[in-house]
């Protein structure tokens, strides 16, 4: 990890608040892993408001380029100040952070379930998959049809997917997470990486009891340092003796068994 | 130690040299180890680390970070892996970098701090200082700490003074008015310096669901926003020159610490900015630095407690 600074190549808005900016970073492309993320200071040099970074997921590794991009929603004071950003100026963050997703030799078949934003690190993830040979399925479900246009670099990537959305106006009317429920004896033999609001991982879960299946979840939680140093990002996870233990997400995590996550 | 430029950084707390007045929060900073992979740590006056206690802590229940105007808040709680873990697998880490440290202990009672002090006592000549944190405002609700209790801050240092030879830095609360009598009763106990502040008791409330942002309720406020107010402290306990202080509290580049150090502060302490600019400490040092050489001053024990009148 270090703390870099890297002139943006784009910073596009694909739908509403959404936005994906292109970092030119070799550090970046050479180290980063799927799982991983950047924390990028979200305000001008001195000045102190916002205060702290923001954490964002990896979203592509573009290493013939020495690119990498963020897929961000534009949601409060930090992210609005990254979508003013113009091509050309410099992005000042630390990365990569958090531990890299382990990829198995042994596992061929993936089932990648995203929710919203979620789809972010799962895209980066699908392309290493990709480069791995693996079969990969990605379920992404969506409130509505705001990520029609970025959906075009899901369909470049030549898996297969299905799109759910909450109000049906694109792809299947429904949750992913339902269609996981109805087709899990499909997914018998996959491992599944997901990433999306709380209620979506709560939902895998309880599809998900019992079954034996490997599931992976990438987790959210506020963060100060993002290094591992303050113990501000901490969530609950079983310690195997019917207790628990507080694991970070920004060191430990971002990744954990979706199984030994407590949601309280 | 003349450090470059034939500039004086050096100063003495009591017992406590350090070659420059930058040292980091406890808290803040770990035990340096992520930090000195972004720059070497052991440019630092010192590494104050995390507070340890004598078994390991959960900390309290998440969320545990919330954002203020310029600030934040937070309820960590003391996680830490217990005295033992850092004896054996931080001390030597962090030794092999250089760095000069200072332990930061916590305990529930007096009792506890005499369980660590032991503990610690088999590797006291491995550090440059021990910091009693009396002042954590996380750990009860509403931040009942010893050090709103004079008495019970004289009682627990005279008690690690007893068992440790080291210098003892005794860490107090903004959260009580008791400041000047808590530093007397540092002093009597057998303290070498106080460090001000801790951070300070609130809170936040999401308006949508009538719920405190903070898992715990309440959280101590640290960065930028409480500068004003820890200033004052240093100031006004400077003036009664008691103790060494280090200051701390919203630093945030080398200006506020040369506030800091001219408002009587024999050195700073730099926190919640190393969340901000990994490379935070490294960079007051060198501003602090090309200050002096600016206003063409060579001891910067020229400028400490310059403000007070
Ligand atoms: C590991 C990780 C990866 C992430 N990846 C992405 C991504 O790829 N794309 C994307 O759009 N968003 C992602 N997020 C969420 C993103 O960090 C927040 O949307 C962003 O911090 C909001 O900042 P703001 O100033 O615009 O909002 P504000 O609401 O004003 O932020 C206030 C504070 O809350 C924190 N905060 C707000 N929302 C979140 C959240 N969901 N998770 C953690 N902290 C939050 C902010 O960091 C800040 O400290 C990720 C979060 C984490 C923890
Ligand atoms: C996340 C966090 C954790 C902290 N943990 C401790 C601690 O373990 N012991 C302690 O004495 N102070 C702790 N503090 C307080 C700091 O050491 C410091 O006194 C306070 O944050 C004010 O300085 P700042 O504004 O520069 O951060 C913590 C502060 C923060 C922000
Ligand atoms: S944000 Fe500091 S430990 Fe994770």
């Amino acid at each position: 990890m270090k703390l870099l600074s890297g002139e943006i190549i784009s910073n596009e808005k694909c739908g509403k608040g959404l936005y994906k900016i292109e970092v030119f970073s070799p550090y970046i492309c050479r180290n980063a892993n799927a799982g991983q993320f950047v924390n990028v200071k979200c305000s001008p040099d001195g000045i102190l408001d916002p205060l702290l970074r923001r954490p964002f997921s990896i979203y592509n590794v573009e290493k013939e380029y020495n690119v990498f991009s963020i897929l961000y929603l534009e949601k409060g004071k930090g992210t609005k100040f990254l979508s003013d950003l113009k091509k050309g100026s410099n992005l000042n963050f630390a990365g990569p952070l958090g531990s890299s997703i382990s990829i198995g030799d042994r596992s061929k078949n993936f089932l990648l379930v995203g929710g919203g934003i979620g789809i972010a690190p799962l895209y980066f993830l699908a392309r290493t998959l990709i480069q791995k040979g693996k079969n990969i399925f990605f379920a992404a479900g969506f409130k509505d049809n705001n990520f029609i246009e970025w959906s075009g670099e899901l369909t470049r990537l030549g898996i297969n997917y299905r799109i759910f959305t909450e109000d049906g106006s694109w792809g299947d009317e429904g949750l992913a997470t339902d269609f996981v429920k109805e087709n899990i004896k499909k997914y018998k033999n996959y491992k599944i990486y997901c990433c999306g609001p709380r209620d979506m991982l709560i939902s895998m879960q309880d599809i998900l009891a019992g079954k034996k299946i490997s599931v992976t979840a990438l987790l959210e939680e506020r963060m100060a340092c993002g290094v591992g140093v303050c113990r501000g990002c901490a969530v609950k996870i079983k310690d195997g003796n019917g207790s628990f233990v507080y694991k970070t997400v920004c060191k430990d995590g971002p990744a954990f068994d979706l199984m030994e996550v407590i949601f309280d | 130690m003349i450090e470059g430029s034939g500039i004086n950084l050096s100063v003495n707390l009591g017992r406590i040299k350090l070659k420059n007045p930058v040292v980091t929060c406890s808290g803040t900073f770990s035990s340096g180890l992520e930090y000195s992979e972004f720059y070497d740590v052991s440019i630092l006056g010192a590494v104050t680390t995390k507070s340890f206690s004598f078994v390991s802590r959960a900390g309290n229940p998440p969320p545990r970070i919330w954002e203020t105007t310029c600030g934040m808040l937070n309820s960590i709680g003391l996680q830490n892996e217990g005295i033992d873990f850092f004896i054996k697998n931080h001390l030597p880490k962090i030794k092999s970098l250089g760095a000069k440290i200072i332990l930061s202990i916590f305990g529930d009672d007096p009792g506890e701090f005499k369980k660590i002090a032991r503990e610690v006592k088999k590797v006291e000549s491995s550090l440059l200082a021990v910091e009693l944190n009396l002042s954590c405002p996380n750990v009860k609700e509403g931040g009942i700490a010893f050090s709103s209790m004079p008495a019970e801050v004289e009682k627990i240092t005279e008690a690690v003074c007893k068992i440790l030879e080291i210098p003892l830095i005794v860490k107090l609360s903004p959260n009580s008015d008791s400041i000047i009598e808590s530093a007397i009763r540092a002093k009597c106990g057998g303290a070498e310096a106080v460090s001000i502040i801790n951070s300070i008791v609130g809170t936040a409330i999401d308006i949508d669901t009538f719920k405190p942002r903070l898992g715990n309720v309440t959280g101590g406020m640290s960065g930028p926003a409480i500068k004003p107010i820890a200033l004052a402290k240093v100031y006004f306990l400077a003036k009664a020159d008691i103790l060494p202080i280090i200051g701390m509290g919203g630093i945030y580049d080398w200006r506020d610490a040369v506030e800091f150090l001219v408002a009587g502060a024999s050195a700073v302490g730099v926190g919640t900015a190393n969340f901000v600019d990994y490379e935070a400490g490294k960079k007051i040092i060198e501003g602090i630095r090309n200050y002096l050489s600016k206003k063409g001053i060579n001891d910067i024990n020229k400028i400490i407690g310059k403000a007070i009148c």
